[in-house]
């Protein structure tokens, strides 16, 4: 990284705008990631007890989000 | 509520709708609407230009909020991972799982909103019966919004100045062609 870059980082890194940007990018990101784990997982016959166990919440939480004839409406949900 | 916009106060707004999706923003914010009208031929983005807050100018200053570039703020290349997820999973693979495709118009913030309430309520005010980019750009202005002033004031712009600026020119608006009002 040369220093100019380094010093533009800096600056920008201060700025909430961008900070918060970052953290907001960061969660959808994530969202994004999660399901494409869980899909893949599932497609290898994880069960959703081992999904919710790899990723640290309860199975109904895992279930919820990602189960359940969902995948169907996924994407017409805005 | 568009009824009473320009042709010109449409055109922003539509502007700020394409800006905001080209910097992957999902929401459609102030700062896209200064950015919107920041990019017309007109007396709003005279003042905006005049006080330092030129299209290229914002431009530049959102874009440092976009998701690739924040996320690189923070130390994460967005690339290298959308690389690597594709690599593994197939083209596309980061926005399959997601719920919404990427050509969604992006929704206002309740600022962005209030601004064009603010807009009309400005031209009432002045006595216009039409809300062009100037009325936009007061509506803007009057939200305080920090999404709006903090770009300006990182282009070395003052809202209040603005304000004032903008006012001081009314003579250069640009009234729509079909009611053209006597001076």
């Amino acid at each position: 990284m040369s220093e100019a870059t380094r010093l533009a980082d800096a600056t920008t890194s201060k700025d909430p705008a961008v900070g918060l940007a970052a953290v907001a990018a960061l969660r959808e990101l994530l969202e994004s990631l999660e399901a494409l784990q869980v899909d893949n997982a599932r497609e290898r016959g994880w069960s959703w007890q081992q999904i919710a166990g790899a990723l640290g919440v309860s199975k109904q939480a895992v279930h919820k989000k990602h189960g359940g004839g969902r995948r169907l409406l996924r994407r017409r949900e805005s | 509520m568009f009824e009473r916009f320009t042709r010109d106060a449409r055109q922003a707004v539509t502007a700020a709708q394409r800006a905001a999706r080209e910097l992957g923003h999902r929401r459609l914010g102030t700062e896209h609407l200064l950015l919107g009208i920041a990019a017309a031929d007109d007396a709003a983005a005279a003042t905006l230009a005049a006080g330092g807050a030129t299209p290229e100018r914002l431009r530049a200053i959102l874009a440092d909020t976009a998701p690739a570039e924040a996320l690189s703020a923070i130390g994460i290349d967005l690339e290298e991972v959308r690389r690597r997820a594709e690599a593994s999973f197939g083209p596309g693979a980061l926005e399959r799982g997601r719920g919404r495709g990427g050509n969604d118009s992006p929704r206002f913030t309740p600022e962005a909103k209030k601004a064009l309430e603010l807009a009309l309520r400005e031209a009432l005010a002045l006595g216009d019966d039409f809300i062009g980019t100037e009325h936009v750009l007061l509506g803007v202005l009057r939200t305080g919004d920090r999404a709006a002033v903090a770009p300006l004031e990182r282009a070395g712009a003052d809202p209040a100045a603005l304000r004032a600026a903008l006012l001081a020119a009314r003579d250069r608006w640009r009234r729509p062609r079909r009611r053209r009002r006597g001076a």
